[in-house]
């Protein structure tokens, strides 16, 4: 027995080793992304998010070549202390800091007995020397890329630092109210529900009333409709745009949450109805057979009956179509564009045209993840309900 | 069964809820926006309401513009800015959308619903001529732009496009910190400028960085170079040769031009990388390769944003002692970028914007504000950054002013011009990418 459970376990060893490996290969690109969003912009575009848990740059060679005399924090020797940025302001490149470092002090060299480091190693030291001093302020690892992103800040420095100066640009308040600023990733996401609540509801409100239809009650034609709906399916949604917004500028509906809901609803509903009326159609015809001969009205058995039944596929529908709507940004692009922009909208905006402002991306792309992933894992159970839908049985 | 009903009940009233607090955000919006414009109505005094019925054009504090254009982050904050006084004084609502799409203006124009007014590249009055509204009936004051500004906006003889923002592209990034430390100094003519790249090789430095990759679009940091080299070797009137098609692409001045570059982009002892960093490395990254520490190279040949750039990633660095630039020296004229506004739609609210932005007051503001140059007379003088002063000071005493080839010559002109550029650095024959590019010029051209 004993022996057969070790061998069983050696055998779903690859699948083991396997299955871990594709979870690091999905995984350590989003930590590594996570780990960016919290850094500082400058660290950002110089080295990559795996070396936070190095010393900062140019700690082990100031140790080497400076800490004996300067001590640690630079300020043992008080007429040259490395601590004052006024100082260390004239030397605070390796193309100032290397003269300064091959002259002579009363008659010794600055060195003593060591070498005078080469220039890549000064450069380090300068770094550190700014970190030091107080030139360089920034830390390993920051908000501001979140409240930026938040705030829909676009500067050169930060929204922190624009505020504490009082250098912010005209419509930004530097309190809460700037979390509704019409450019920020918070109004974004208010933007984002706006659209995407009714956008889940309306298409499956509808599709399951059609679905039961479908399946349940008989009228001529029903198999030609049912036909065509799903054969609308293969209606790109790219090829209506033009058209759809034609018809919306003549009906007022342009840059609008109500044309925004109508568009995805419409073009939720072929597939919503069409699984919903595949999981209602499996149903045991005996169960509502039975209800109908109690004097179930059509209503009643599609509340009492139907729509409990299918909690599972409605849930997953609404996943689906939920995530859909709030990654879309084509649709949201044309019909609302600046109008009430979108997440995807604002991301996109985050950059310049010259690509700058781009490590927020990092932290606004977590912003807009979150959401999702509440939903994911607060609906998961009958999210694989729903995958298993054919089989279970009411 | 009868758990799973109230669970989807209650699921579906959350929802609901929600939606219902989002709808209310959302209805709230319109009369937010109406009631922040009109606040600055009210202050006005009422002897000043006449003259500014005449500013507005009979605008309604009220009426909207939309606007289409490509910037976004701190360029749009500054373009807010600009037309800030503007919306205060005629209480106009801008309905601003932002989007490097083009298919976007193409859809809104072809669904008859297209923006007021859009912001974009020249090449955009000639493919909309036909829709376009004339400067001239709305109003513009033409008289505020040079001569060569307003050319490039003219098809067919109409004037259609407002010159709103310029850069300048001939212009190089150096430190002015390590060029004094290394003894080297600020070439004045373009033999300096060679001489001074192979002193810079005999002490061991890297005089450029050329790294030009930037997704699709890779090349055109040196396709900007190639021209300027043009300007050096043989002066404006050749460019608007090439530009008009009189000069064919693949004429002995142009290959001299991709030779005196290809000297330099494709060989590591003058450019960081050789023709491997010239391709593969990020524009933005290049600019980036002269400021760090220990520089990596000399100079980089970039237009006015990079200083943006290296202020962004260097914060303590100073404009002037750090990081500084000089135009390229010899060249004949300036070459450089401008962005164009057009207007599908005559309204009283769009003739007042025009009026504005062409006013001196409006490029005066331009100016204030920093969005890179004005084009607009009234620019000059109102620069407070230190390197718009010296760009402003060499757009406004230039003689000529090119437009950049590949903006300005349209369909597949642009891409045909970086495709023989990259084909060139990589190896690739010269005479066959520059008879590809002159192919597409023709085409482009007919």
């Amino acid at each position: 027995m004993k022996k057969n459970a070790v061998s069983k376990r050696l055998s779903n060893l690859p699948v083991h080793v396997i299955l871990i490996l594709l979870c690091a290969i999905w995984l350590i690109p989003t930590i590594g992304l996570l780990i960016t969003s919290f850094r500082p912009v400058q660290d950002i575009n110089t080295t990559g998010w795996w070396t936070i848990f190095a010393k900062p740059q140019g700690y082990e060679e100031y140790q080497t070549y400076c800490a004996s005399c300067h001590g640690e924090d630079g300020s043992l020797i008080s007429s040259a202390d490395l601590s004052d940025a006024d100082l260390v302001q004239d030397y605070r490149r390796s193309i100032t800091l290397t003269p300064s470092l091959s002259r002579e002090i009363d008659g010794e060299p600055h060195m003593g007995d060591l070498p005078v480091p080469d220039e890549d190693t000064t450069a380090s030291i300068a770094a550190y020397m700014r970190k030091l001093s107080g030139i360089d302020t920034t830390t390993k690892f920051t908000l501001d890329n979140y409240i930026d992103a938040l705030t829909g800040y676009r500067g050169n420095k930060t929204y922190r630092a624009d505020c504490a100066s009082g250098t912010q640009s005209l419509d930004l308040h530097c309190d809460i109210r700037d979390l509704a600023n019409p450019r920020g990733m918070g109004r974004a996401f208010l933007n984002s529900l706006a659209v995407t609540i009714p956008s889940t509801i309306f298409p499956i409100l509808i599709s399951s009333f059609a679905a039961y239809a479908f399946s349940w009650m008989d009228f001529k034609g029903r198999q030609w409709l049912f036909a065509l709906l799903v054969g609308l399916q293969v209606v790109p949604l790219q090829m209506t745009l033009i058209p759809v917004s034609r018809l919306f500028a003549q009906l007022g509906l342009n840059g609008t949450f109500q044309g925004i809901w109508l568009f995805h609803t419409g073009f939720g509903l072929p597939y919503a109805i069409y699984m919903m009326r595949n999981f209602l159609g499996s149903l045991p015809r005996e169960l509502f057979e039975s209800a109908y001969l109690d004097g179930a009205s059509h209503w009643t058995a599609f509340t009492k009956l139907a729509i409990p039944l299918s909690v599972p596929a409605l849930a997953s529908l609404a996943i689906f179509q939920f995530l859909w709507v709030w990654n879309d940004l084509l649709v949201a692009l044309v019909f609302l564009g600046g109008e009430h922009p979108v997440l995807t909208y604002q991301i996109g905006n985050m950059v310049t045209s010259l690509g700058s402002g781009w490590h927020l991306l990092t932290a606004a792309a977590f912003i807009s993840m979150i959401l999702p992933m509440i939903i994911f894992f607060a609906l998961q159970k009958y999210f694989v309900r729903g995958l298993l839908a054919g089989s279970v049985k009411g | 069964m009868k758990k799973r009903f109230w669970l989807l009940i209650s699921l579906f009233i959350i929802l609901a809820m929600v939606m219902a607090a989002c709808q209310s955000t959302a209805a709230e919006e319109p009369t937010v926006a109406p009631e922040e414009e009109a606040e600055p109505m009210e202050e006005a005094p009422a002897e000043e309401e006449a003259m500014v019925d005449e500013a507005c054009m009979g605008a309604q504090p009220g009426d909207e513009i939309t606007l289409l254009y490509q910037w976004s982050g701190v360029e749009e904050e500054k373009l807010n800015e600009i037309l800030a006084p503007f919306v205060e004084q005629c209480g106009v609502v801008l309905k601003p959308e932002s989007t490097r799409d083009q298919a976007l203006l193409d859809t809104k124009v072809q669904a008859g619903t297209p923006p007021d007014v859009a912001f974009w590249n020249v090449a955009q009055l000639e493919q909309y001529k036909d829709v376009l509204v004339p400067m001239d009936t709305l109003g513009a004051h033409g008289e505020n732009y040079a001569d060569f500004f307003k050319d490039p906006g003219t098809i067919d003889g109409v004037w259609l496009g407002l010159p709103v923002k310029a850069d300048i592209k001939t212009i190089i990034w150096y430190s002015p910190a390590v060029f004094e430390a290394k003894g080297y100094t600020v070439p004045t003519t373009w033999d300096e400028l060679d001489a001074l790249v192979e002193s810079m090789v005999a002490n061991g430095d890297v005089p450029w960085s050329l790294g030009m990759e930037s997704g699709d679009a890779t090349g055109w940091t040196g396709s900007d170079f190639i021209q300027d080299i043009l300007l050096v070797q043989q002066g404006p009137e050749y460019v608007m040769g090439l530009i008009s098609g009189e000069i064919a692409y693949n004429d002995a001045g142009v290959k001299q031009a991709y030779e005196t570059y290809g000297k330099w982009a494709k060989d590591p002892v003058y450019t960081v990388g050789g023709a491997e960093g010239t391709l593969s490395t990020g524009f933005n990254d290049a600019i980036l390769k002269v400021f760090s520490d220990p520089p990596e190279a000399m100079m980089v040949k970039q237009s006015g944003f990079a200083g943006g750039t290296v202020a962004e990633q260097y914060p303590d660095m100073v404009y002037g002692e750090d990081y500084d630039f000089f135009p390229i020296p010899g060249a004949q004229g300036l070459q450089g970028g401008a962005d164009w506004l057009m207007v599908f739609n005559d309204t009283p609210a769009v003739r007042a914007l025009i009026s504005y932005l062409s006013s001196l007051e409006g490029g005066a503001n331009w100016a204030k504000a920093g969005f890179d140059l004005s084009p607009n007379m009234g620019a000059d003088g109102n620069y407070t950054d230190a390197a718009l002063i010296k760009k402003g000071a060499a757009l406004a005493n230039t003689t000529g002013f090119t437009p950049d080839l590949g903006d300005t010559i349209p369909g597949g002109f642009g891409s045909a011009e970086w495709t023989a550029l990259v084909d060139y650095v990589n190896g690739g024959d010269l005479d066959a990418g520059l008879d590809a590019v002159a192919q597409a010029q023709l085409e482009a051209l007919q």
